[in-house]
């Protein structure tokens, strides 16, 4: 069993709402002329990490399934002249990359990830190995076109940014990852906790307590 | 700081160039061979011509099911063990690339057969179906630091007692999609790489690679001692111009190599700015330990570089000698560059780094019991 | 009179870049475009090469002599007059 405390936390839900429109949205929020190269993936998930004031001696963990969709897209739209800026841009963890480069500010210990089904329960447990005072747990998707009509990327934009101690001290919630006990009869195929189911738990201050993965039971209590 | 968790062993390791398995590849190594050559960077698309080593058995154009994994499956059956990715034998998977270029052959022909194996999680959940791998797997993606990321956090894992023996495995191969992307970044052009040689212009070459590490805690005769990162968050592509970033990641090892005598496997691509900042702080850190960089030869394997390079180094210990800068000539940024082979009996580690888009850093110190 | 050459390169400055709030003709001839007062970077270098390269059929190899030609859009205009057709200039 591992525990920690939840001390702060962000979340974006922009339903179906155009990059262009987040950009706009977010334009005054990110150093002059930086959002015009950034994608609505890097707008979402750097306006949640913001307030949480990144810094060098903190660990951040990144998850997203399908990461710069649209950075894919028109980087594959692009050819047979390749865009240098898409390709750039679609390379994960571009997303966070851009706020930070942004704002020049150095993390010594940046984790990202990918992954499916299990996704969050691999993201909570990099989280939680960490060695650092505080870990920033961030994640998101954005909406593809081409991409998502062949089923092949998220039909949901969202983003979200925690902040996690192991002290109580300032706790919003109280999140715990217990392996299952050898006894439990855990069917992999009856699991699923995707990203996106994450999110909606975070993003709606709700409870929860279940299996994640095939080794994971995570319960999240808000205070 | 260093992200130290306590030593761990490396129980086995193998790795997948263009060359072949880790002793093959370290033999032409020896011999100073280059695995590029010159290939049209759109693929049956033409183009520029490009340095590229391309993997026996893999098309640069993709197929499906990709042609990559006939090579990678031939790589997974060295592993050792059974029922990896069950709940105490977890699976690190890491790479950039995954199996995009199946993207590139989808957008190209229509076919949506391609599309399973371009998205990153998909081509994993597939590749291990096919593999016979249990769920517990985690996927790490962080360009050309991806492989230090599963050692670091197969390493935690293993401390926390949270597995008996952890397998990092990784993969990364070329592709119209991520050659194309180089060439427009201007550095994958028609010259060949010369790592750390101080020329008017620089050029990098890709490689495909593959490979992975079994860490266990007491089995072994290699250790992972020491392990650290660091991001600068300065640019996409490019480092701070002090050279400050790999300054902070470099530091904190210094004191894991005291008392050792080792040399120094460094990222070189065969940039130029990249790699005189590279070779001038592993200089002033580590002075007069011999510097070699292998991409001259086997291309940049991006995502898998930092394992196959270690099992490169793991195989060089073994045969007592250790590859040179292939495809490199004087003069070179720094004198601790080795362009020749040289004997590996009087060293008991090996430093290795690699570096990433972003200003992103990682090094571990590999020692030989 | 305007330099038709270096009036088509800010226009293709501002739009391959999709910069805001700068007009075309107000770029000045010897402003650096990487690092200068426009805040390019070698990324946006590099973009700009391949639209002009679509554009003036010209061929820029390394990222070396990317960065000679972009120092300015007079020196941009100096590289493409010396090595694209001159059937590709505007008239």
């Amino acid at each position: 069993m591992i525990e920690r405390w939840i001390t702060a936390l962000h979340t974006e839900d922009p339903g179906l709402e155009e990059p262009a429109a987040t950009r706009d949205r977010f334009k005054e929020r990110f150093p002059k002329n930086a959002t015009r190269r950034m994608t609505q993936l890097g707008l979402l998930v750097g306006s949640t990490l913001e307030p949480l004031a990144p810094g060098e001696n903190d660990t951040l963990v990144y998850a997203s399934g399908y990461a710069e969709t649209r950075a894919i897209e028109g980087y594959l739209d692009s050819f047979p002249g390749a865009s240098p800026t898409l390709f750039q841009t679609s390379i994960h963890p571009s997303a966070v990359q851009q706020g930070l480069i942004a704002r020049q500010q150095i993390v010594r210990q940046f984790f990202p990830l990918t992954g499916g089904a299990f996704l969050p329960a691999q993201a909570l447990q990099v989280a939680f190995l960490a060695d650092t005072p505080r870990t920033l747990l961030c994640g998101g998707e954005e909406r593809g076109t081409w991409l998502l009509e062949n089923q092949a990327a998220s039909d949901r934009a969202f983003a979200f940014a925690l902040a996690l101690a192991a002290s109580p001290e300032n706790a919003i919630a109280h999140i715990r990852l217990d392996e299952h006990a050898p006894t439990d009869a855990v069917d992999p195929a009856a699991i699923r906790f995707a990203l996106a189911d994450f999110f909606d738990v975070l993003h709606t201050r709700r409870a929860f307590t279940g299996a994640i993965s095939p080794a994971h039971r995570l319960t999240l209590t808000w205070l | 700081m260093s992200v130290n968790p306590p030593p761990l062993h490396i129980a086995a390791c193998g790795a997948l160039t263009a060359f072949g398995d880790e002793s093959v590849t370290l033999a032409a190594l020896l011999e100073g061979r280059r695995a590029l050559a010159r290939v049209p960077v759109l693929g049956r698309d033409g183009g520029d011509l490009v340095p590229l080593a391309l993997c026996a058995g893999h098309g640069y154009d993709e197929t499906v099911p990709p042609g990559w994994f006939v090579p990678l499956r031939a790589l997974a059956s060295r592993i050792p063990g059974e029922g990896w990715g069950s709940p105490r034998r977890p699976v690190f998977v890491t790479s950039s690339n995954f199996g995009v270029g199946s993207l590139h052959a989808f957008r190209r022909t229509g076919d949506t057969a391609h599309l399973d194996y371009g998205i990153p999680f998909r081509s994993v959940d597939w590749l291990a179906g096919q593999l016979g791998w249990g769920p517990n797997i985690t996927v790490f993606s962080h360009a050309c630091v991806s492989a230090h990321l599963g050692l670091l956090q197969a390493s935690r894992t293993l401390a926390a007692n949270l597995a008996d023996e952890a397998l990092v495995f990784t993969f990364d191969f070329l592709s119209p999609f991520v050659a194309g992307g180089f060439h427009a970044l201007k550095i994958l052009n028609a010259d060949l790489p010369t790592p750390y040689q101080d020329r008017a212009t620089g050029s990098i070459g890709l490689g495909d690679g593959a490979g992975f590490a079994m860490l266990t805690r007491d089995r072994g005769d290699f250790q992972l001692s020491a392990q650290s990162l660091h991001n600068e968050m300065h640019h996409f592509t490019a480092n701070q111009a002090d050279g400050r970033g790999f300054d902070a990641c470099l530091a904190p090892l210094v004191a894991a190599t005291t008392g050792r005598r080792f040399w120094l496997k460094g990222h070189g691509t065969g940039t130029l700015e990249a790699g005189r900042l590279e070779s001038g702080v592993l200089a002033r850190h580590f002075a007069g330990s011999p510097l070699v960089s292998w991409k001259g030869s086997l291309g940049h394997t991006l995502g898998s570089c930092g394992l196959v390079e270690l099992a490169i180094a793991t195989a060089a210990f073994r045969a007592g000698r250790a590859p040179g800068t292939v495809g490199s000539t004087g003069p070179t940024f720094t004198s601790d560059v080795a362009l020749a082979p040289f004997d590996l009996g009087a060293f008991d580690s090996v430093l290795c780094t690699s570096n990433a888009f972003g200003g992103a850093h990682a090094a571990f110190l590999l020692s030989h019991d | 009179m305007a330099d038709p050459l270096i009036t088509k390169l800010k226009v293709l400055v501002v739009e391959t870049l999709r910069l805001e709030d700068i007009v075309a003709a107000d770029i000045p001839d010897d402003e650096p475009l990487i690092g200068g007062g426009l805040s390019l970077d070698s990324i946006d270098a590099l973009e700009l090469v391949v639209r002009l390269e679509k554009e003036f059929g010209i061929k820029i190899s390394s990222s070396e002599e990317s960065r000679t030609a972009l120092a300015s859009i007079g020196s941009l205009a100096t590289y493409i007059r010396a090595h694209a057709a001159p059937n590709r200039l505007p008239a």
